[in-house]
């Protein structure tokens, strides 16, 4: 139970703050979320990606709903301030996300910004996206030292059990 | 409709009628004599009724005290520190520098990367690829506002198309395919 509203400590509390009060932090996000959808891989940093992620995919979401539906087109017409990325939002991204359940979007961690300031700096990018992939994914084969150190003890096992 | 609701009190209706009364016959309303101040011409001042008294003495008084004086009332430190007592508030592990354990080597470069983190030469590879990648889009444009409306697929050097890239935009670009770069 709350016995005290001490406004200037702030332990617990989830919401961020950015910009210059709500209506910049809308403005900003609104600005992440258009060139997201225009570059498909944005940089920025880390607080702004992740508050912009659960925007971009809930517009995606919105945008699987179809190109009729009225509050689909609103959401998109208010989200994204360039009007030819809203074509690009219904006809492009929404089939190429429409098997997918959810989580349309990847958020990295990148090095610490190069200037005077060493931000967090993230990339968050659209799954799918035509460009080469951030993290390469190593394939499991025979010969990597985990599965040799693995058969060998296999057949160490089966030599001991054997006779 | 403007309703005017005027009730003053009775007392305060008395005073400001004297007063009204007394200005009518020439008198000012702080004046407490019987004859008639001088009226002269006077600029309209936002000033008291009453001028104030000079006063020295009561000033001088109630004048804050200078710093010499309160420096008497300051905080200071009483002893001077042992080296013992500092080496203990230097020291504390609090401020200390801590040591990173989570510095990894990047499996396709080799540089240092922090397991949380992208390896940051890989990441520049990346980037320089894909700002390239970006320049050939540009110029397919034209102009600004020309996001197409199907998906984009990029072609290295003697590449065909194949038939999964059916209605895609092809973008070109004229050098061999970087093996990081897998084709799917």
């Amino acid at each position: 139970m709350r016995l005290s509203v001490a406004a200037a400590i702030s332990h617990g509390r989830v919401h961020r703050r950015l910009g210059l009060g709500p209506r910049s932090r809308l403005d900003l996000l609104r600005n992440l979320v258009t060139a997201l959808v225009r570059h498909e891989r944005i940089e920025a940093p880390w607080a702004r990606a992740d508050e912009m992620r659960g925007y971009a995919e809930r517009l995606i979401e919105y945008a699987k709903l179809g190109d009729t539906n009225e509050r689909a087109m609103r959401m998109a017409n208010f989200w994204l301030t360039e009007k030819d990325l809203i074509h690009k939002l219904f006809k492009v991204l929404a089939p190429r996300f429409q098997p997918h359940p959810g989580s349309y979007t990847r958020l990295l961690q990148i090095p610490n910004r190069d200037g005077l300031d060493r931000a967090k700096m993230a990339v968050i990018e659209l799954k799918g996206n035509p460009f080469p992939p951030l993290i390469c994914q190593r394939r499991n084969t025979e010969k990597t030292l985990l599965n040799q150190l693995l058969k060998g003890y296999r057949e160490d096992v089966q030599r001991t059990a054997a006779p | 409709a403007l309703v005017v609701v005027f009730s003053p009190l009775p007392r305060l209706r008395g005073l400001l009628q004297r007063c009204w009364g007394r200005l009518e016959r020439g008198f000012l309303p702080g004046f407490s004599g019987g004859q008639s101040p001088p009226w002269g011409p006077a600029l309209a001042l936002q000033a008291p009724a009453y001028l104030p008294q000079p006063v020295d003495d009561a000033g001088e008084s109630n004048e804050a005290p200078s710093l010499l004086d309160s420096i008497l009332w300051m905080a200071a430190p009483k002893k001077r520190r042992t080296i013992e007592v500092n080496r203990c508030r230097r020291r504390n592990p609090s401020k200390l520098i801590k040591v990173k354990r989570n510095i990894d080597v990047c499996p396709e470069c080799g540089n240092l990367k922090q397991k949380h983190v992208l390896c940051g030469y890989c990441y520049a590879k990346v980037k320089a690829e894909t700002r390239l990648i970006r320049m050939e889009i540009n110029k397919k444009e034209g102009g600004p506002f020309n996001a197409p409306t199907v998906e984009t697929v990029i072609l290295y050097d003697g590449e065909k198309p194949t038939e999964k890239d059916e209605g895609k935009r092809i973008i070109e670009r004229a050098r061999k395919r970087p093996s990081w770069f897998v084709q799917n």
